[in-house]
């Protein structure tokens, strides 16, 4: 369970989060809300690359804004970004084995590369340089780096920017399968709202940097204030 | 996909060849002065390979190269002429030392990134080149400098590489070693990391990769490199001059290390070889060797222009270029 306990976070004078509560217990979650919501910057705070201002962070007990970045990924936090960041001069291997070079044995992790390859289906690329994929393969290469080496949660900046409809669906099949796969629970943002309503339990809404909604999907989705966020209101 | 760390590309293979005919030939059919201008060379080579790999691998600009040649090479003077330790562990402790002092360059440097990582590592350039000014280097004298006036006292070389010929043959392992190691670090989880890093910090921090801690370890890496290259250009001369290691020096070497092109060895050999054979070549014919310096900025304004990835990139991808529509033919 990933608690958010008032999470603060203020960029000199602009409040990028304002008291931000929420308990995300389903094992895929997602987080949407317009562009300056406060998405990406709670992700980061997540991450470790921003500060917060007060609040905390827990996931099973274990509090995350105590450790460094790089420490988090040891403990099990992975991370997509809204740009697939991909070496160009790694091989798809080596790129995803550089999410668990710190620790284990190297047959062991090159073992556990391998299968994650195969699960998203990039096994027969694994030879090949960073530099000659499209951005499905670079999605799909960021995506079994967030498979290997036992995460306990994975977060997804934005996954299905730029991909077709099929390479879409495709993708939300791997987020949805990646708790069963992996044991980790998962967050997305996304502003495809399809996607989120097809993969995710539950969903909090930000807007201007506080919480709107938190709930089933369904139920956040057909809330007024969600809606007036998204769309707007009609004045009168 | 499996382990290829003992893998041997075309470039490797081309690299190996080049060492064995340097190893070979070179030395029998150079003269006494050229022996000297290619061990310079070849200890040049090992530096600009140190402080190329950075901005290869990295990005990170280290305009201090050169002075830190210098902090191995007065580490080597001084433990040759106040202790009769062999010549191999007089160079591993100054490759070690300078390493040291890389690291320590790096803490502070780490904090700044681009233009201003570079001018912090400009700085200690300079820094350095007052300190070797004022402090010249040990020449057998007593104290903690070691430096005496009137001739200075001898200088060992390795007992197998006593003679200019064996000696060069020995520098030509030396910097072979060098290019291994920092091969071996780019196959391996350094390299990895450093590709991420020169990717996006931020990705390498969300792949648990210790950022600190691999910058750290790629300036240690080029300190090393500068340290052993200075203590063989110690014991290729016998003595040094601080006018070998002014800052002005660091900034032509790293210079040089873009023109050859700072992702392959042979962009360090022909970064060295603008930097020690051409004006030899000049002063040979009777020119000016200070017009070495306009070939330089051609050549700089020539790789800014035409090849972002050096002379070496530009003439690697024509090779390539040429040989890929005979394979087609082939197939």
């Amino acid at each position: 369970m990933i608690k958010v306990d008032n999470v603060s976070v203020h960029f000199g004078g602009v409040i990028a989060l304002d008291q931000v509560s929420a308990e995300f217990t389903a094992p895929v979650n997602g987080i949407i809300g317009p562009n300056g919501a406060g998405k990406t910057t709670l992700m980061n705070v997540v991450s470790g690359f921003v500060q917060v201002h007060s609040g905390r962070i827990d996931m099973n007990g274990t509090n995350l804004l105590s450790m460094s970045p790089h420490r988090r990924a040891h403990w099990g936090l992975r991370r997509s970004f809204q740009k697939e960041e991909i070496a160009n001069d790694l091989s798809v291997f080596d790129n995803v084995l550089v999410q668990i070079d710190h620790a284990g044995s190297a047959g062991a992790k090159r073992d556990e590369v391998r299968r994650m390859l195969g699960l998203v289906g990039m096994l027969d690329k694994a030879d090949r340089m960073g530099r000659t994929l499209n951005s499905f393969e670079r999605r799909l290469t960021d995506m079994a780096k967030c498979l290997v080496g036992s995460p306990k949660l994975v977060m997804f900046d934005e996954p299905a920017g730029g991909l077709s409809i099929e390479e879409t669906k495709r993708l939300g099949e791997l987020i949805q399968a990646l708790p069963d796969e992996t044991g980790a629970q998962v967050l997305v943002i996304d502003h495809d709202v399809e996607l989120i309503s097809r993969i995710c339990t539950d969903t909090l809404v930000l807007d201007f940097g506080k919480k709107i909604a938190f709930g089933p999907t369904a139920d956040v989705l057909a809330d007024p204030k969600v809606k007036a966020a998204y769309l707007g209101t009609e004045e009168v | 996909m499996n382990n290829r760390l003992f893998h041997i590309t075309p470039s490797g293979w081309s690299g190996l060849l080049f060492a064995a005919f340097a190893f070979v030939v070179l030395p029998m059919v150079a003269g006494k002065l050229w022996l000297s201008v290619f061990i310079s060379t070849g200890c040049f080579m090992l530096a600009i390979a140190g402080v190329a790999f950075m901005y290869a691998r990295l990005g990170m600009v280290s305009l201090t190269q050169v002075g830190l040649m210098g902090v191995g090479g007065w580490v080597m003077l001084r433990l040759n002429h106040a202790y009769g330790f062999p010549f191999e562990v007089n160079l591993i402790l100054s490759g070690l030392v300078t390493m040291v002092f890389g690291w320590l360059l790096a803490l502070p440097a780490l904090r700044m990134r681009g233009l201003y990582l570079a001018l912090v590592t400009l700085m200690a350039a300079g820094g350095l080149e007052i300190l070797f000014a004022t402090y010249q280097f040990p020449n057998g004298g007593e104290g903690f400098w070691g430096v005496k006036t009137g001739s200075a006292a001898a200088f060992r070389r390795p007992w197998l590489a006593g003679s200019a010929e064996a000696y060069m043959r020995y520098v030509v392992v030396i910097v072979v070693l060098g290019f291994l190691l920092i091969e071996a670090h780019r196959r391996l989880a350094p390299g990895r990391a450093w590709a991420l890093i020169r990717r996006s910090e931020a990705a390498a921090m969300a792949a648990g990769v210790n950022v600190t801690l691999y910058k750290t370890w790629a300036f240690g890496i080029a300190g090393l490199l500068a340290g052993v290259a200075g203590g063989l250009l110690a014991g290729s001369l016998g003595l040094l001059d601080d006018a070998t290691f002014k800052a002005s020096e660091s900034v032509m070497v790293f210079a040089l290390a873009v023109v050859g092109g700072a992702r392959y060895w042979l962009g360090a050999l022909i970064a060295a070889t603008l930097y020690r054979i051409l004006p030899a070549l000049l002063n040979n014919w009777g020119v000016d060797a200070d017009l070495s310096f306009v070939i330089f900025g051609a050549g700089l304004l020539h790789a800014i222009i035409t090849a972002p990835n050096g002379l070496a990139g530009q003439l690697i991808d024509t090779i390539q270029a040429k040989l890929a529509p005979k394979k087609e033919a082939g197939q």
